[in-house]
């Protein structure tokens, strides 16, 4: 099964820093795909450059493959022309995504007039379709308001709406549960799964929350410092992580059984952007570090559909069945 | 219905401050040193004489009385009569007022014909080049005085090239418009400069904003982002400040109607002062501030039609 | 961070960051040295002109600007470059006194207003309602007109409505700063009101009313140089560069430069406080 899209050793270098470097992951046809990452561990960054929606100073590399060709490098029309109709892209806060002074009607329709063709009528009809689809409520009327008069998970719902208004084959979500209740994130996140059977449409899901990711992707990929650090099912990730990082952060995720243990997090913080180090970005953190992790590790296939970069995923994958 | 009575609510606003307008220049105009009795009748005045015209003038009841007399039939249209003209200062407005107009209107439709190319230029361009040498330009624009910026344009243009008149206007409704251009480029020169300013923050605001990155990831064209989305956005605030500053494009007015001896009322304001003409400088003044008033008012309804999340 | 602390290098290197540091400075640098040059003009301008402003010379009425008169001469033989000069000291004291009352005066009005609201406060927006209604200029020249041409009576007049905005603006500033919580902690520990109000609200609140005096001058500039080419401002014989203009203003076909170069110097000024109105606000906010 080919992918949909396949990213190669991705590289994003803006001024002296390398914020992405070596980002390589696959998305399958109405698949959903998470990308967990800390802040600042380049996870934006990566989904923008799919969309050549960086800053003019950013220099991409690597290959970007979409239907037979390499999005990097490709110009900024022949971009355009994929935005919307073949992937979309939703953000993180719906409030400042939306136009404040537009209504939600016609920023749906100018990306039904410009993908689909559709004005006037058919096009208000089509858009009361897709905001029934994404469950809003009283569609035709909620046409004529503006964003402000929408709540936090409504707003989302409308971006997604709108995301969806050029029938797009893949959705980036960046992060678009984080800036939600609990309660609501769930409500967003049932969406997109319902989508994703619905429309048969894939989704690269973004987000820091590992509880989310594991409620709803088949598919991981583990970001850390630019570089990807895991992939691979969900359920292999979760429970047989071959990656020290991996572990880490499995090891931070609290558990009921824990109540009242002192909580594990990982000791240190990120590289700064500017001073990588060599090899294993992780190794300055890493227990289960050795001399060999100065070296860059390859993404190497650790088990069926697993691919990890960790030179030392046995002796991670036997530290993970010690509890710890 | 709402609407309707919120708007009949602000009209009514306008009206306290009209009238402490009025109580302003009625005060200072009977500051004014000389007697406007004595210039009128001027060598063949006699202390009869003089008496006689002040019963005539009302200058021998009480002050307050005179006010109320005043307003009383200033709220009907009456504003009284112009000394120095002999005519009724309303028919001296109304005769006047019409070139001022144009001239305002034709520098504001100048000042946004300039400001709004060069504002996004700028904008598009931050930190480069061409928006350095805008923005400098946008400075020496507001440094100089009106009018300067007059005489530099009828020296140039008129008395050098000759392709425009030194003043005055014309006899007809285009051939005012020919008149009023060099009058016109003159007032819109610091408007220009004003509005540009506010207009590129605007924009550079509105572009690094985030919805007009959503709207470029939704495949829509360049234009179309920039048309719709910025402009609508950037606008509101420039919008505001055009009618905010229409006490300087009066100001403006009154200099550049000086230097190119136009025949409206900013040049009737300056004459009728000197002249002591009390009751064209008073009517004048209300009818001033009726019409900014007015536009106050129109640029807050303009506000609230263009950004929803006000609440109008 | 601890990479940081470790190697001791906790300021930027120069070489990091050098385009920001070069185009921040030359603004305000410029606007400097253009007020300098003014000031030693208005200061000493018999060491900078080179010749008397009234020195008349009849046999060379009118000239072009030449190598003896950088300037030319106007229609009575003076150098228009020596007068300009020593105009320079009339317009820089437009600047100053035009504005100076208005500063001190609105901004201690503005803070009571602010602070103690009440009926002061419906009062004085009713006043500036006024203001903003009738043009500024048509007000000081009505006031003029009453007092008599004149520098003085400039000054009373621009003065007597150019607090009001002085005062516009620090009242908005200190509503905001008296909800702040070190305001509150003032009145909690008894402080009487003069102490919060001018020792502590106040230097929070000024930095809007510094630029916007800066500007101000520019505007002075503008506005007295303005009456003066009515007639209302500097009378003659005082040389003021828009008296300047309009002695200039009957010879225009025939001696453009008796009108143009006073009004650079006009502008020069004008560009000079605006840079240091720039500077002072991007002083304050990197603070």
């Amino acid at each position: 099964m080919s992918a949909l899209l396949s990213v190669q050793d991705l590289a994003i270098r803006i001024g002296a820093a390398t914020p992405v470097d070596g980002v390589s992951f696959d998305v399958s046809e109405a698949e959903m795909l998470g990308i967990v990452g800390e802040s600042g561990s380049g996870k934006s960054l990566t989904l923008r450059a799919i969309l050549k929606l960086l800053p003019r100073q950013a220099a991409v590399s690597g290959r970007i493959e979409w239907a037979g060709k390499n999005l990097v490098g490709q110009s900024e029309g022949a971009i355009r022309k994929l935005r919307g109709r073949q992937i979309a892209m939703v953000f993180q806060e719906p409030m400042t995504a939306l136009d404040p002074v537009l209504t939600i009607g016609l920023q749906i329709t100018e990306s039904l007039r410009e993908h689909l063709g559709l004005r006037g009528q058919a096009a208000d009809r089509r858009a009361v379709e897709l905001l029934d689809l994404v469950g809003i409520p009283d569609a035709r009327r909620r046409l004529q308001n503006y964003p402000h008069e929408f709540s936090g998970g409504m707003r989302q719902r409308v971006m997604i709406a709108i995301a969806l208004a050029g029938e797009p084959k893949l959705l980036l979500a960046d992060e678009p549960t984080t800036a939600l209740d609990v309660t609501i994130q769930d409500q967003i996140l049932k969406l997109l799964l319902r989508l994703r059977d619905e429309l048969h449409m894939s989704v690269i899901l973004v987000t820091h929350d590992l509880g989310i990711v594991a409620g709803t992707c088949e598919r991981v990929a583990v970001l850390y410092a630019g570089r990807i650090m895991e992939t691979g099912p969900v359920y292999d990730i979760f429970r047989k992580p071959a990656h020290a990082y991996t572990l880490g952060l499995m090891r931070s995720v609290p558990e009921q059984l824990q109540a009242r243990q002192p909580l594990r997090s990982i000791p240190g913080a990120p590289p700064d952007p500017g001073r990588m180090p060599p090899g294993c970005r992780f190794a300055p953190r890493c227990s289960l570090a050795v001399t060999e992790c100065a070296v860059p590790p390859p993404l190497v296939s650790v088990g069926d559909g697993h691919r990890s970069a960790c030179i030392r995923a046995d002796a991670v994958r036997v530290a993970s069945q010690v509890p710890a | 219905m709402h609407a309707l009575t919120h708007a009949a609510g602000r009209l009514l606003q306008i009206v306290p401050t009209v009238i402490l307008v009025a109580v302003l220049m009625f005060g200072l105009m009977r500051l004014l040193p000389g007697d406007p009795a004595l210039a009128l009748l001027g060598d063949r005045a006699t202390d009869a004489s003089i008496a006689r015209m002040h019963h005539e003038m009302g200058f021998d009841r009480s002050i307050w009385v005179q006010f109320w007399e005043y307003l009383r039939h200033a709220a009907m249209g009456d504003f009284g009569d112009s000394i120095t003209m002999r005519l009724p200062v309303g028919r001296l407005i109304l005769l006047r007022l019409p070139v001022t107009l144009m001239l305002t209107a034709m520098a504001v439709v100048l000042a946004v014909v300039m400001a709004v190319p060069l504002a996004f230029a700028a904008a598009l361009n931050e930190g480069g080049l061409a928006d350095t040498i805008i923005r400098m330009l946008s400075q020496l624009g507001l440094s100089m005085p009106v009018f300067y910026v007059g005489l530099i344009l009828l020296i140039t243009l008129a008395a050098g090239l000759g392709w425009f008149p030194v003043g005055g206007i014309g006899d007809n409704f285009w051939q005012d418009i020919y008149y009023l251009i060099l009058p016109a480029m003159t007032l819109a020169l610091s408007l220009t400069a004003i509005l540009m300013r506010n207009l590129r923050e605007s924009l550079i605001e509105v572009l690094n904003a985030e919805f007009v990155q959503f709207a470029t990831a939704k495949g829509l064209r360049r234009s179309l982002v920039l048309g719709r989305h910025v402009l609508r956005n950037a606008l509101i605030s420039t919008l505001t400040l055009l009618g905010l500053n229409i006490g300087t494009l009066v100001g403006g007015a009154v200099i550049t109607e000086t230097v190119f001896a136009i025949p409206g009322i900013g040049r009737l304001m300056i004459d009728s002062i000197f002249a002591r003409d009390y009751a064209v400088v008073q009517g004048l003044t209300i009818v001033l501030a009726v019409l900014v008033s007015l536009v106050f008012l129109a640029v807050d309804t303009l506000q609230a039609i263009l950004d929803p999340r006000v609440d109008a | 961070m601890s990479q940081a602390v470790a190697t001791g290098d906790l300021a930027p290197s120069p070489a990091a960051r050098p385009r920001r540091r070069f185009r921040v400075r030359a603004a305000p640098t410029l606007g400097v040295l253009i007020l300098a040059l003014l000031l030693v003009c208005a200061i000493v301008p018999q060491w900078v002109a080179p010749y008397a402003p009234l020195k008349f010379d009849y046999r060379a009425t009118l000239r072009p600007p030449s190598a003896a008169h950088w300037f030319g001469t106007d229609n009575f033989g003076r150098d228009l470059l020596s007068r300009v000069i020593w105009a320079t000291r009339i317009d820089m004291q437009i600047a100053l006194f035009s504005t100076l009352f208005p500063v001190v005066f609105g901004t201690f009005v503005g803070c009571l207003i602010g602070y103690f609201g009440g009926i002061a406060d419906v009062l004085f927006r009713r006043l500036v309602d006024l203001v903003i209604t009738v043009p500024f200029l048509v007000l000081v020249i009505a006031i003029v007109a009453v007092l008599g041409p004149g520098l003085t009576n400039m000054y009373i007049a621009v003065s007597s409505v150019g607090w009001i905005f002085y005062a516009r603006l620090i009242r908005a500033e200190i509503l905001t700063q008296k909800r702040r919580d070190y305001a509150a902690a003032g009145r909690v520990m008894g402080y009487g009101w003069p102490r919060i109000v001018f020792r502590h609200l106040l230097p929070n609140a000024i930095t809007p009313v510094l630029t916007y005096w800066m500007t101000d001058m520019a505007l002075a500039i503008l506005l007295g140089s303005s009456l003066g080419y009515l007639g209302l401002g500097a009378q003659p014989p005082t040389a003021e560069w828009g008296v300047l203009i309009a002695d200039g203003k009957n010879f225009m076909s025939t001696a453009w430069w008796m009108s143009i170069f006073p009004g650079i110097a006009i502008v020069l000024a004008g560009v000079g406080f605006s840079l240091l109105g720039d500077a002072v606000a991007s002083l304050f906010r990197r603070r």
